[in-house]
């Protein structure tokens, strides 16, 4: 039998659950239900939003193909292996978790402007700043700690002794990483791209301070929200906000269905 | 020179140390390996595969310095307690893991020769988690014997099952290594497994390994307290009093032994006598017969798997016998009645000697006087 306490306690709980879930469904029904259906279709349609929509799907794939790139080792050497200064070295690459983006953004375009670093970048051919690469490395930091933070969690679950028995079987560290580790990171990987990809895609302030906000240049999808704002023109406002809204449903329902099986 | 040589093993991992481990063992030996959690056990068989880099000593491998070796190059093969299936390959695929020198046309023939032999070419085809413990266990047997190792590791690979399957995998297992010769370390935590297994039996403690040697003479003569109470034995201090041959008399507090074991007198030795050897009964029995008879007191009575552990006190030391239900029910049942315990001389083992003029030979070694 429940005491009246726990009633009470199951009540507010759930309570402030089901609250706080009504204000967002109110809020993305908004977005959805405000602007004319035509007009959607038409900013759709419109030159701006196809340039938009191509350069942050362009951006967002490159960048989260840079980002598994990196984050997977990362996952697997903060999981797997005792190395020197490990905690400051997992702090630090958390950073952009807690940082402004804004403020990333800042401490980027500092990096890549006036340092020997971005002298380097750019003696390679690589410019980041107000240019579309930029864009990349912008999503890049800020999708990283994410996709590394999965990764880590996905390899920790992993029982090192399987990747143990299959050395002692006679396969090097890579072949058993390529047989054991990754099949069994699947539904990590999988929750980590598609988490990266919303990340990429949604990110504004990172992208906005280094890569300029320039209209059909570095123009990404938040990019056009925010510029049409400044404009006056709440329809591709609107249809860039549930261009946006749609990616990210996508990015969650995925994450879901692949943290199941984690 | 022996087929596996450790000398001096020393692993550090975090707050835990393997300090000095020696052993050796010939090729095709069975050594158990018993102790507590903690004892260091699991972190001596993964040196010896190779997932730890030792800080000092060597291993040495049919002849070969393998201490600095990669895991995949040393063929040895390891069983753990949960047996480390890989979950997202069928049983088949398992065991075929284990041929990845040997990928060839007759893979699937050998692959199914090994399940067959294990009993478990039936479940080629599943998942390891559908699997029953005893199954995994097979399966993991498998998939290391089907690589050949010149040493196989096994981690408590009973500890997760019944009686029943445990005494059916102990036939099997017994089965596979002595019909291919394979070396093994059996860490377990049931001595009836160095019973079903053993040659050799090593006993480890906080990092240590206490005591190595055969099978019957760690059992028979274990040195120090804490290995007599792991292997089911006593472990008394006493004088030599007298010697002749074949007869070493020893006084344990006011009572004399007989023992076959040379020792000088004068000598302080520590006593060890198997539980098992001990016959008790509420009377003194009319003729010695080569059996030590020592009037006792009895003490606590403890059952021990289908037997009991009876407590007992000889002039102060305590002594301890295992006996049937059958015998005790003809046993005093009163704690503090007299009773008598006979004990053969043969089983009367002298541990370490030590002549009053010398230093300890054992610091470890106490005797279990109450």
């Amino acid at each position: 039998m429940r005491s009246l306490a726990a009633d009470s306690f199951r009540i507010c709980t759930i309570g402030g659950a089901l609250l706080v879930t009504f204000l967002l469904v109110a809020a993305i029904a908004a977005l959805f239900l405000v602007p004319d259906i035509s007009d959607v279709r038409a900013n759709l349609l419109s030159a701006e939003m196809r340039y938009s929509l191509k350069l942050s799907l362009v951006t967002g794939i490159l960048s989260t193909l840079l980002v598994m790139v990196f984050a997977m080792p990362i996952g697997f050497a903060l999981s797997r292996f005792d190395f020197p200064f490990k905690g400051l070295v997992k702090t630090i690459l958390d950073l952009p978790i807690a940082f402004p983006e804004l403020v990333l953004g800042l401490c980027l375009l500092l990096l890549f402007g006036s340092t020997f670093v971005g002298s380097l970048f750019k003696a390679l051919g690589l410019q980041f700043v107000f240019t579309k690469q930029g864009i990349v490395v912008a999503q890049f930091f800020t999708a990283l700690p994410y996709a590394s933070r999965i990764l880590k969690s996905t390899f920790d679950y992993i029982d090192p002794k399987l990747e143990f028995v299959s050395r002692s079987l006679g396969y090097s560290i890579w072949e058993t990483f390529r047989n054991v580790s990754l099949p069994l990171a699947k539904n990590g990987i999988l929750a980590a791209t598609v988490i990266s990809f919303a990340r990429c895609i949604g990110t504004f302030g990172t992208v906005l301070i280094l890569a300029g906000g320039t209209y059909m240049k570095t123009e990404v999808l938040p990019m056009t929200l925010y510029l049409n704002i400044s404009y006056g023109n709440m329809g591709m406002a609107l249809t860039s906000g549930i261009v946006l809204t749609v990616v990210s449903f996508v990015a969650i329902y995925f994450f879901e269905r692949a943290e199941v099986g984690l | 020179m022996s087929f596996l040589e450790v000398s001096d093993l020393h692993v550090r991992l975090a707050e835990f140390q393997l300090a000095g481990v020696s052993l050796s063992l010939d090729r095709s030996d069975y050594l158990t390996i018993i102790g507590p959690t903690g004892a260091g056990k699991t972190i001596f068989i993964e040196a010896l595969v190779g997932f730890w880099e030792p800080d000092q000593g060597r291993v040495r491998l049919d002849g070969r310095d393998i201490t600095h070796e990669l895991p995949e190059r040393r063929h040895i093969g390891i069983v753990y307690q949960d047996y480390a299936l890989m979950p997202h390959m069928t049983v088949f695929r398992n065991i075929a893991y284990g041929l990845k020198k040997h990928k060839g046309p007759d893979l699937e023939d050998n692959v199914r020769q090994m399940a067959a032999s294990l009993h478990i070419d039936h479940l080629l085809h599943r998942k390891p988690a559908t699997l029953s413990g005893g199954e995994q266990q097979r399966v993991a047997l498998a998939r290391a014997l089907i690589a050949e190792p010149r040493l196989l590791l096994m981690d408590e690979p009973f500890s997760a099952l019944d009686r029943q399957t445990r005494r059916e995998a102990r036939v099997l297992l017994k089965n596979a290594v002595r019909e291919r010769g394979t070396t093994v370390v059996h860490i377990t935590h049931d001595l009836d497994d160095a019973w079903a297994f053993a040659d050799k039996l090593a006993v480890f403690k906080g990092g240590r390994m206490l005591q190595f040697g055969s099978l019957h003479d760690v059992l028979a003569r274990p040195r120090s307290q804490f290995i007599a109470d792991f292997v089911g034995a006593c472990l008394i201090r006493g004088t030599v009093v007298s010697t002749a041959k074949d007869d070493t008399r020893i006084d344990i507090g006011g009572v004399q032994l007989a023992s076959l074991d040379a020792a000088a007198p004068g000598d302080e030795v520590d006593v060890a006598i198997r539980h098992e050897v001990i016959t008790l009964q509420k009377e003194r029995p009319v003729s010695a017969n080569g059996f030590n008879v020592v009037p006792a007191v009895l003490g606590h009575v403890m059952p021990e798997g289908p037997a009991f552990l009876v407590d007992m006190h000889v002039n102060g030391a305590g002594l301890q016998a295992l006996v049937s239900h059958d015998t005790l029910q003809r046993l005093p049942s009163r704690e503090g009645d007299p009773m008598y315990a006979l004990i053969p001389r043969q089983h009367v083992k002298i541990v370490a000697a030590q002549h009053p003029s010398q230093q300890p030979v054992q610091e470890k070694t106490r005797a279990h006087t109450k």
